[in-house]
């Protein structure tokens, strides 16, 4: 895989703080899911998650290149995204809780995490019907020349949507400043990269827009970084858009942790990606060029659990949203 | 001294007559021109007024069947005793009859549409609405509205009438409630009517209803059988009881007369009305011109009927004892409808009659029919007769036959139509004429064939305008 | 104000040039609309006044068009996005009512979408099946969405700036053989807002509630009723999302007697919706059952003498207006 790392890393070195920043991002995500899986499969949190285990370092390389200015779009797999651009425990548990105090006053749920203030435009539950709305976001930076750039987040599956080429070409045709990132997990729900399209590598998909295709190591959150600020950089130069694929993989099944228990992949196959794990691939490196020590990788595991049981009490504390106001922001009076 | 009320002798054949019902009670003040009875003959009923000032004094009851000239009863001055004795009781104060009660027993809606099979009355709800508000009994309301619906039209004009019933009429109107009926049915309001003494009579309200356009739905009765069910319909809630006399039940009799007795069936015939359409387009400015009544596309019917009876003498006949015999003169029948049935006026001599001869006389009867003013003579001895249900959208129906007649020609709606002009397809107006025959008499092939010398004088109206 | 008349579609361009002029946040977007005006020429003159940044043509690409608006409305642009004739709104359909209705109430208010997507409906110009259809139904079904038909000039104008200053996502339909239709405009910039109906016509035996160019029918109709001494009021709902039904049910209250005309099907069609409010609300004042005229169920057919069959036209609204008021 082409990764320009070591290019960058003259520009951009590898500090003690950004290996804290990128394992805090993960961490956070990981055991955010883990925890949530868990509450829905024991009948305590409504609805059902797609959770985001397994492909952390995509979310949190991309998003710690971003400023709370620039606008993310999201997927219905969408919790690591929100974390990883900033979002609070105690909102984002309470809207999977279904109340009043949760992002979304519990009108969204999990897949459609939104907030407004850290640049996160919302999760989408439409397989690719996000892309299109970051492509319009990118047009409202350009229209007002801020310096701020888009990015859209989505599955190898929604590249075979129509809004994925309409909307990579259109962003191509108008220049605009916007990112497209394929997490490719290897599949779209249950079906295998290989029985849903001939690409290996669907960075290829660029050429037919005539922008640059770049693969990432999506299981390492500093090559993901580094990928993400070149394009970044190129799109604020009014160079247009950049199309990354992060080649991931996915732990848990395409809904909850045990999913369906349907056996459409080897288990072979998922412990082999976990040797490749993100947060053991940041924190080695902390550890071997001495920038983290692991105490102080233990003590994000436990603030990142300190918190996460906030968020909860928080959410089972906070009010059901009531009935009579059903109507309420349906439309913008 | 006592006035007798005698049975009126109101046509030349006339000989008997039954009394339907008395209007007003034993010993009532009554004025001049005030309805006394409802007289029925076998052709019409009618309202026998009273002839002078005076207190009742009645001599027979209702249902009795007398001869014309008979003496019914009497109007005595005050004080004064019947002729026969019997004293009459005291006059009643000046409400001589509650008039709800006489509203209900004298109602007679159409029932056929009021009240389907069903037992339920299609009302709208507005009409209910504002039945409610205005406090009106909708059992008592015939529907003027689409299918025979009770729509609020029809509340607000029976309130009117009720809030005239309450206060005895308005100042200088007094109504009779047979008027206030006939009123209700022809949909005028009474209080708009003038009259030189302030009472509403019927023939008042006839002729109100002859000079207002006509909206009658009494036409659907005309040929509609009299309901003989045998059935229980214990649980169909009857909500009203029209009585089948006077003209209802002179219609009943003589239409199931007709039926049990002949053997009756029907020829529907469509003929092509463009030449006769053409020519009273043509003709219209020249009529209006000379001030002559533009004649309509059914007295063209009419006429053509007339003239090809000469043709087909077969159908202008009567049966006689297992003879037929064949007419020699053509008496048109034509069947009007009034408020509450049906009547037959008859225009003699009708082939004679030149086109715009017969429009006047077909308007002149029927006009009179409406306004209540034909004699009875004007409603015997038709040979043939013409029923006409295409202002109502009929297309094809099977006349009943008056008795005496061996047929009647069913006159159906103008409506649009296409042919083939050679490779062209063009529009054509056309009506469906329904031929009925009392096949004792006249045979299937000599029916159509009346049928097609009728096509061929419509498709070469000029004849008939000759 | 000073009033002159325009064409429908001159109304609505001037209200376009109007409203940019006034709000910087405006830019127009979709297919072909800057260098050639829009198909039916409502965008004439707009690049040249204001730019290609804020006129923008794209390539045919119906979703991305609409979802483009939906990211710039997301984040307070006002984008109008032009889906052209009606019938791509099939195209775009997942941003319209996936995403630009549903963002605000699903992100739990967080999130308002001031999206005009302006489009031409409407047959009568053998463009056949899928170049004439009435889909206002379809849209107004989702919660979130607001939808217009301009049903004259006036409105044209007023409906766009009105569309456009709305901070929910708004669709406005203009009528394709309404564009040469010329009436009273005037020259300052107003705003009509939606759910506000025009009473086109008052009278008293039966109300009429037209949708988009049946108006126009309609008046035609009422013309020849009155005559016949018949008085129609007639009612333009101007939106059908939202439905002034207030409107509606006091007309109805005073006629007894309602037809709603429209011209796409009658089935699922806006009219059945019509009817259902108007006799929940007001059954004890009807004295007929309330009545549609609308478009057979079939597709818009090409030929002039189907299509002319398959539109209702004044003709045939007078018919059934006659039928609901008959008494014999």
């Amino acid at each position: 895989m082409a990764t320009p790392t070591e290019a960058l890393e003259a520009v951009m070195p590898t500090t003690r703080e950004l290996v804290l920043d990128l394992h805090r991002r993960m961490v956070r995500i990981r055991r955010f899911e883990e925890r949530a899986g868990k509450l829905v499969e024991s009948g305590d949190m409504p609805g059902f998650l797609h959770l985001y285990v397994g492909q952390e370092a995509v979310a949190a390389g991309v998003c710690s290149a971003l400023t709370d200015a620039d606008q993310i779009t999201s997927t219905h797999r969408g919790h690591g995204h929100a974390i990883a651009k900033g979002a609070d425990f105690r909102p984002m548990f309470a809207e999977l809780y279904g109340k009043t105090t949760g992002y979304c006053k519990g009108r969204g749920g999990s897949m459609h995490i939104v907030d407004m203030n850290r640049g996160m435009l919302g999760a989408n539950a439409i397989v690719g019907g996000g892309i299109p709305i970051a492509v319009g976001a990118a047009f409202a930076s350009q229209y007002r020349g801020d310096g701020t750039v888009a990015v859209s987040f989505f599955g190898d599956g929604a590249t075979n949507i129509g809004a994925f080429h309409e909307s990579v070409n259109m962003a191509a045709v108008l220049n605009l400043p916007v990112i497209f990132v394929i997490e490719n997990n290897g599949y779209a729900e249950f079906t295998p990269q290989d029985r849903h399209m001939k690409l290996t590598d669907i960075a290829d998909r660029a050429s037919s827009y005539g922008i640059p295709g770049v693969i990432v190591d999506g299981m390492d959150a500093l090559a993901v970084r580094d990928v993400a600020l070149v394009a970044i950089e190129r799109a604020k130069r009014g160079e247009g858009p950049t199309l990354i694929e992060a080649k991931t993989y996915r732990y848990f099944d395409h809904q909850g942790i045990k999913g369906m228990r349907i056996l459409y992949r080897d288990p072979a196959e998922v412990e082999a990606w976990k040797t490749r794990d993100a947060i053991n691939l940041i924190e080695a490196i902390g550890v071997e060029r001495g920038l983290v020590s692991a105490e102080e990788f233990a003590e994000i595991w436990a603030q990142t659990e300190a918190d996460i049981e906030d968020g909860i009490e928080f959410a089972r504390n906070s009010p059901d949203p009531d009935p009579v106001d059903i109507l309420d922001d349906v439309y913008t009076s | 001294m006592a006035i007798e009320i005698l049975l009126p002798k109101l046509g030349l054949t006339m000989e008997e007559g039954t009394i339907e019902e008395w209007l007003v009670a034993d010993g009532a003040v009554i004025t001049i021109g005030m309805p006394l009875l409802r007289l029925a003959t076998d052709k019409i009923d009618v309202d026998v007024e009273a002839e002078a000032d005076g207190i009742l004094a009645r001599a027979v009851t209702d249902g009795a069947t007398l001869k014309t000239g008979s003496v019914l009863g009497w109007l005595l001055e005050n004080g004064e005793s019947a002729p026969n004795g019997a004293a009459p009781s005291a006059p009643a104060s000046d409400s001589t009859e509650p008039d709800a009660v006489r509203i209900t027993t004298m109602q007679s809606p159409d029932q056929n549409e009021v009240v389907p099979s069903g037992g339920r009355a299609f009302v709208s709800p507005n009409a209910r609405r504002v039945a409610l508000e205005l406090q009106v009994d909708l059992t008592r309301i015939s529907g003027t509205g689409p299918g025979g619906r009770i729509v609020s039209e029809d509340v607000v004009e029976a309130a009117a009438l009720t809030v005239h019933d309450a206060t005895g009429g308005r100042p200088g109107k007094v109504l009779s409630p047979l008027a206030r009926r006939d009123a209700r049915d022809a949909g005028i309001d009474p209080a708009g009517i003038a009259t030189d003494d302030g009472v509403v009579r019927r023939s008042d309200v006839r002729g109100a209803a002859a000079s207002t356009p006509q909206t009658n739905a009494s036409a659907a009765l005309a040929t509609t059988p009299v309901n003989q069910s045998g059935g229980s319909l214990a649980n169909s809630e009857t909500t009203s009881i029209i009585p089948m006399k006077g003209m209802r039940g002179t219609i009943a009799a003589r239409m199931l007369q007709s039926l049990t007795e002949m053997a009756q069936l029907t020829h529907g015939f469509e003929v092509s009305m463009d030449a006769v359409v053409q020519l009273r387009a043509d003709m219209k400015d020249q009529y209006v011109a000379l001030g002559v009544a533009v004649p309509s596309l059914n007295d063209f019917v009419v006429r053509a009927a007339a003239l090809a009876l000469r043709q087909h003498p077969i159908l202008n006949a009567t049966i006689i004892d297992k003879e037929i015999h064949l007419l020699g003169r053509i008496h048109m029948g034509l069947a009007v409808a009034v408020p509450g049935g049906l009547m037959v006026p008859v225009i003699q001599d009708a082939d004679q009659l030149s086109l715009p001869e017969l429009a006047r006389a077909t308007r002149d009867v029927a006009e009179r029919c409406r306004s209540g003013s034909i004699s009875l003579d004007e409603l015997e001895g038709a040979t043939f007769a013409v029923t006409s249900l295409g202002t109502y959208g009929v297309d094809f129906f099977t006349p009943v036959i008056n008795p005496g007649n061996v047929g009647i020609l069913g006159v159906g709606r103008l409506r649009d139509s296409g042919k083939w002009e050679g490779e062209t397809f063009v529009r054509t107006q056309v009506l469906t004429l329904s031929l009925t025959f009392d096949h004792r008499a006249v045979d299937g092939a000599p029916a159509a064939e009346y049928l097609q010398t009728i096509s061929q004088l419509l498709a070469r109206p000029l004849v008939l305008v000759s | 104000m000073t009033t002159r008349e325009l064409t429908y579609v001159k109304a609505f361009n001037e209200g376009m040039h109007q409203v940019m002029a006034e709000d910087p946040d405006v830019f127009l977007i979709g297919e072909d609309v800057a260098g050639y005006g829009g198909v039916f020429h409502m965008f004439d003159g707009l690049l040249t006044e204001f730019g290609g940044t804020r006129v923008v043509d794209t390539p045919i690409s119906e979703q991305a068009i609409i979802g483009l608006g939906v990211g710039a409305a997301a984040r307070g642009l006002r984008p109008v996005c032009d889906l052209m004739f009606m019938d791509f709104v099939g195209v775009a359909m997942d941003q319209i009512f996936n995403q630009a209705a549903k963002m605000k109430y699903m992100f739990g208010g967080n999130v308002s979408v001031p999206l005009t997507i302006t489009t031409a409906g409407g047959a009568g110009m053998s463009a056949a099946a899928q170049h004439s259809q009435s889909l206002e139904a379809w849209l107004a079904h989702i919660p979130g969405l607001k939808v217009a038909m301009p049903a004259s000039p006036y409105d044209a104008k007023g409906l766009i700036v009105g569309a456009i200053r709305d901070d929910n996502p708004t669709i406005v339909v203009l009528n394709k053989k309404m564009l040469g239709v010329k009436g009273p405009v005037p020259e300052e910039l107003y705003s009509i807002p939606f759910g506000v109906a025009n009473v086109v016509r008052e009278g008293s035996n039966a109300t009429i509630v037209a949708i988009g160019r049946m108006v126009v029918e309609a008046e035609k109709a009422a013309a020849n009723l009155e005559a016949a001494g018949i008085s129609v009021e007639i009612i333009d709902p101007r939106s059908v999302q939202p439905l002034d039904i207030d409107t509606i049910l006091t007309s109805v209250k005073k006629t007894h007697r309602v037809l709603v005309v429209h011209e796409a099907v009658e089935f699922g069609g806006i009219g059945a919706e019509i009817s259902s409010q108007i006799q929940e609300s007001a059954f004890d004042y009807l004295d007929a059952p309330v009545t549609r005229l609308a478009a057979p169920f079939a597709p818009v057919p090409f030929a002039p003498i189907l299509e002319n069959a398959y539109v209702p036209d004044a003709p045939r609204i007078e018919a059934v207006v006659r039928r609901l008021l008959e008494r014999k």
